[in-house]
């Protein structure tokens, strides 16, 4: 009996020896409490070497979980990673509200210009309305070329554009086959979509689709090759209703922006896609609307004016003037009150622009902290008539060989 | 020297090994217990001897984030946590700017411009009898 109790007494000793050198090998918890939650956290525990998303959510302020959710007291992975939004990705759709929302973050007041999630959820890149709108009329499902259908059935309660609801687009109930070879082949661009196979195509869904271009990492600074993961990466063949790849492989930018067909003009290879095209056209004015014809309304004009008139222009005043927000955000251009720079016709700031004292003008490449100048066509040797805002009518002059 | 006998050698390895077992699930129970992996945040800070902070200085706190000043009317104290969503600001010659969202404040905390669009918080220092001063941030 003793002998037994002597072994057994061995075997406890053993066993919590083992345990307590099990215990000693995990990690040793580290604490944050970001001062947005004042909650304690212990992500960085096995996460310590996750970089800084941006200079906007510094991790003391924000933490982990008030964007990405999960267990944060739980030092198992499985268990911290339990109750994650949106997997590794929490700007995706259907947990932004919960992710990016919040009347200070990303779902305040239009007078805020704080509205950004409403702005998304309403785009075109959101709802693809147009796309399906002209797919369904092309092929007989409805009789006109309004939008009825969006990826997901959406309302708009407050609608400036007379689109009140779109309705959830369910390629299943069609009856004609090419619509359903729509649905099945040709559903890959719109924002929320998973994208397709390829290196080309890489991007994340959400937010993260055109403002992440690295891993971890959220920027305003979006370079064109960000918008390519979608745009000018092929076509769409409406006979067979299937995506076909570009085949060249270009190796110049100018040969990389667009598609081989296309034409266009110096400043719009050199530029990146976001230098002129606004945050309204982009992201959406918080409207529902029928296509991206009825959003984009950036033109030639708008940088350079017309034989006429110059291009609009606004002298900064206000620091709480958007264009200060967004030049902190990206600062490639130090904007200071008295500043003039140019406006589009619906007053949206080119805040990488300045007037120079000349009478020229310089834009400062968002992405590329390039500078470029220009002068506008008033004065100029231009035959334009002004009224013809037309991509090929200015192509006619400008177009650059290839 | 006297040999232990084998019946000695098993009491004394039963009783080493279960002396042992005891120590080590006391430790592990004493870690267990004092471990708290969610403490409430700490809201009073002894800040020292007020002979440190002399008359019209200005001090950076980094724990808590605030700024000390020493003025004729006395301490007085104001957080660095911005208004906004709870970045800290950095001093400037001018006031205050948070390095997050933009927001500026003058040297008394008041809004600039936003996106903040209340004021930097005051904090509450007193002095106690031995001449320290204590912060609070709640």
């Amino acid at each position: 009996m003793k002998k037994i109790l002597s072994v057994a007494s061995g075997l406890l000793f053993l066993t919590l020896v083992f345990t307590w050198w099990l215990n000693s090998r995990e990690p040793k918890p580290v604490k944050l409490i970001p001062t947005l939650s004042g909650q304690p956290e212990y992500c960085i525990t096995c996460h310590a070497d996750v970089p800084e998303i941006s200079a906007s959510h510094p991790i003391a302020t924000f933490g982990c979980v008030s964007c990405h959710g999960g267990e944060r007291l739980a030092l198992n992975a499985d268990l911290a990673h339990s109750t994650m939004r949106g997997g590794a990705n929490p700007s995706d759709l259907s947990v932004v509200e919960a992710s990016c929302g919040g009347s200070n973050c990303h779902s305040g007041s239009e007078a805020d210009d704080r509205h950004h999630i409403q702005r998304v959820m309403t785009s075109v890149q959101s709802t693809y309305a147009g796309a399906i709108a002209n797919i369904r009329y092309t092929f007989g499902a409805q009789t006109d070329l309004n939008a009825h259908y969006d990826i997901s059935a959406i309302t708009d309660d407050q609608t400036k554009t007379g689109i009140t609801a779109l309705l959830a687009f369910d390629p299943a109930s069609e009856t004609n086959p090419s619509i359903q070879k729509f649905g099945e082949n040709c559903l890959t661009c719109h924002i929320n979509a998973t994208p397709r196979e390829g290196e080309t195509y890489t991007r994340q869904t959400g937010c993260a689709a055109c403002h992440s271009t690295e891993q971890h990492t959220l920027t305003t600074a979006i370079p064109y090759t960000q918008c390519n993961a979608c745009h000018n990466r092929g076509n769409y063949d409406l006979r067979t209703m299937t995506f076909t790849e570009r085949t060249d492989h270009p190796t110049q930018r100018i040969d990389d922006y667009y598609q081989p067909i296309a034409q266009f003009t110096q400043c719009e290879y050199t530029l990146d896609c976001v230098d002129c095209h606004t945050r309204s056209e982009v992201m959406g004015d918080g409207d529902l609307h029928a296509s991206q014809k009825d959003i984009q309304y950036v033109q030639c004009k708008t940088c350079h004016g017309t034989l006429t008139e110059l291009p609009l222009t606004k002298t900064l005043t206000n620091l709480n003037d958007i264009a200060f927000r967004m030049s902190f955000l990206n600062p490639v251009v130090d904007l200071e009150p008295g500043d003039t720079i140019i406006i589009t016709e619906n007053g949206e700031p080119f805040w990488n622009t300045r007037v120079l004292s000349d009478g020229t003008y310089e834009m400062i490449g968002k992405a590329t902290s390039q500078y470029f100048t220009f002068k506008p066509v008033m004065g100029s040797n231009c035959t334009q008539s002004g009224e013809d805002q037309s991509s090929a009518y200015c192509h006619e002059c400008h177009a650059v060989e290839r | 020297m006297s040999e232990i006998s084998r019946r000695d050698f098993l009491k004394l390895a039963r009783d080493g090994f279960l002396y042992l077992s005891g120590a080590l699930a006391l430790g592990g129970l004493l870690r267990f217990l004092e471990y708290d992996p969610n403490p409430a945040p700490k809201t009073e800070f002894d800040l020292g001897s007020a002979s440190n902070f002399p008359l019209n200085s200005r001090t950076l706190l980094s724990n808590p984030q605030a700024v000390l000043l020493h003025t004729e009317n006395g301490f007085s104290a104001l957080s660095l946590v911005c208004t906004h969503l709870g970045c800290t600001v950095e001093q400037k010659t001018d006031g205050f700017t948070c390095p997050c969202h933009g927001s500026r404040f003058d040297s008394n905390g008041t809004v600039i411009n936003g996106p903040a669009e209340k004021p930097l918080r005051s904090l509450r220092v007193e002095t106690t009898n031995e001449g320290n001063l204590k912060l609070f941030t709640a």
